[in-house]
């Protein structure tokens, strides 16, 4: 395993409060939700592990006292597997064809289903997201808004396609540069700090 | 290329500036060194980021000192040469070659002749790159006949022929031997391209559209536009190019990068929208004078 701290980027001399403020930014940085259906979401689960272990490490080297009060290290940002239930068994397996990146069977699979729910224009969507064909994804994704405007994961994606997907922006990129800034947060902590260009 | 791809230079801290700088006379030398001395004149700020992400990850830059090509009485620092930049310079004579060669087959009369001209001087050079890259010049040559098939056939998609144009593209990153760090930079790669083509089809519309030639955003959404749906999934491209970058190792070049694909092509992206483009596109981005 890398040196705790290094993994961190902190000094081993670092107050607690740093170790924190570095580990949440780097939390920030690799958060799933920058990375839902990414090709590469595999490499930023080990990046979000390697920065858990190497928290871990440090609060418990430091005595322990901070690990419980901290932002509950292992896992806090970590577990967002969703679960799957029900319907035609073909989708689960296309599922998982898209989860493990092979998008070729699973199109292959999808292509095979003969009548076309919502559900199949939301994964048609998500085998053109991950291919990186955005504006088919978009068009797929709201044929399966339109079918079933009930669904709460086929309007997540929908919706995250019309703000144009989102990424880790460092506070020195978060000043009014987009209009649809990843992270409304962000932007109100800067105007209630009076920072940025609001 | 187009020369869509430049850093914010206010933006930029001294050494990064420097850094950007040494990579750009780097990229020079090595295209001077291995390709003559006409190679340089087809060097642009797109193939010095390309250089950039090629570029093996170091805590602090190496260089050396160089006679500038242009000015042999100008010393400057250089990055020194390393497999990357010679990559670098192979691709860059590579993708020149094929789109001059695509621009003989589109443009008639003056631009035409010139391109014809400039291809002629260059084809030496290409048959040794492609030679040293024999994979990724069959690969672009394979992805500009998917593209010029597309074009022929009016297809109405978008991210198909921005897909025969990306996966170029993404072959920058062919050689590239650990597989974490090639997969970032073909994702990375990917969405440049994929970028760059779509926002070079919006800055055409209107010319294609009068001349009749092939345009995907017009094949696409008509004559309507389609602007914000553009807009989106170009900023879509960005901000992937940004997930990919921060899974990735760049050393001291990451404020610089940064500075790229957080400022410098968003403002491009802008600046063809609203037409600034043009002005812009002459300013030389060496001294902070405008």
């Amino acid at each position: 395993m890398r040196d705790p701290y290094t993994v961190l980027g902190v000094d081993p001399s670092a107050s607690d409060d740093e170790v924190k403020k570095a580990y949440r930014e780097l939390a920030r940085k690799y958060h799933p939700d920058n990375y839902q259906n990414n090709p590469l979401a595999d490499l930023a689960e080990e990046k979000m592990k390697e920065i858990n272990e190497a928290y871990d490490a440090v609060t418990k080297q430091r005595g322990g006292g901070a690990a419980s009060s901290g932002p509950q290290a292992s896992g806090a940002y970590y577990q967002q597997q969703q679960q799957y239930g029900g319907g035609n068994p073909t989708y689960a397996r296309v599922r998982s064809c898209i989860n493990a990146g092979d998008i070729d069977t699973a199109e292959r699979l999808l292509g095979e289903v003969p009548n076309r729910t919502g559900e199949w224009y939301f994964l048609a969507g998500s085998i053109a997201y991950r291919r990186g064909w955005l504006d088919e994804a978009a068009q797929n994704y709201s044929i399966a808004c339109q079918m079933e405007p009930g669904n709460l994961e086929y309007r997540q994606a929908l919706s995250l396609m019309r703000q144009g997907g989102q990424a880790y922006r460092s506070a020195n990129f978060s000043g009014g540069m987009d209009t649809l800034d990843c992270c409304t947060t962000m932007m109100c902590l800067n105007c209630l700090c009076g920072g940025g260009r609001c | 290329m187009f020369g869509y791809v430049r850093p914010v230079v206010p933006e930029l801290k001294c050494k990064d500036f420097d850094l950007y700088k040494a990579t750009y006379c780097g990229l020079c030398r090595t295209l001077r060194k291995r390709y003559g001395i006409f190679a340089p004149l087809f060097l642009n700020y797109d193939f010095t980021f390309l250089a950039l992400l090629l570029h093996e990850a170091e805590p602090r830059l190496a260089f050396s000192m160089g006679r500038c090509h242009a000015n042999p009485f100008r010393k400057c620092e250089m990055c020194i040469e390393s497999d990357s930049l010679n990559a670098a310079a192979d691709e860059s004579i590579i993708l020149t070659y094929w789109k001059l060669r695509d621009s003989i087959s589109d443009d008639t009369g003056w631009r035409g002749l010139s391109s014809r001209f400039f291809a002629l001087i260059l084809k030496p050079a290409y048959q040794k790159a492609a030679r040293r890259s024999p994979n990724f010049d069959a690969l672009t040559q394979t992805c500009l006949s998917d593209l010029a098939r597309m074009e022929r056939d009016n297809c109405p998609s978008l991210d198909r022929p921005a897909d025969a144009f990306a996966r170029i593209l993404q072959g920058a990153a062919l050689e590239e031997p650990a597989p974490a760090r090639r997969r970032v930079l073909e994702e990375l790669f990917y969405h440049l391209g994929r970028w760059i083509y779509l926002l070079d089809a919006w800055d055409d519309v209107q010319a294609d559209l009068s001349a009749g030639n092939y345009n995907p955003i017009a094949a696409r959404f008509g004559d309507a536009g389609g602007e914000e749906n553009l807009t989106a999934t170009l900023n879509h491209s960005l901000n992937l190019m940004r997930s990919a970058f921060q899974l990735g190792e760049f050393g001291c070049r990451s404020a610089l990068i940064e500075n790229i694909l957080y400022l410098g092509l968003p403002l491009i992206q802008r600046a063809v929208f609203d037409g600034s483009w043009g002005e812009l596109k002459k300013q030389r981005i060496w001294s902070n004078k405008r």
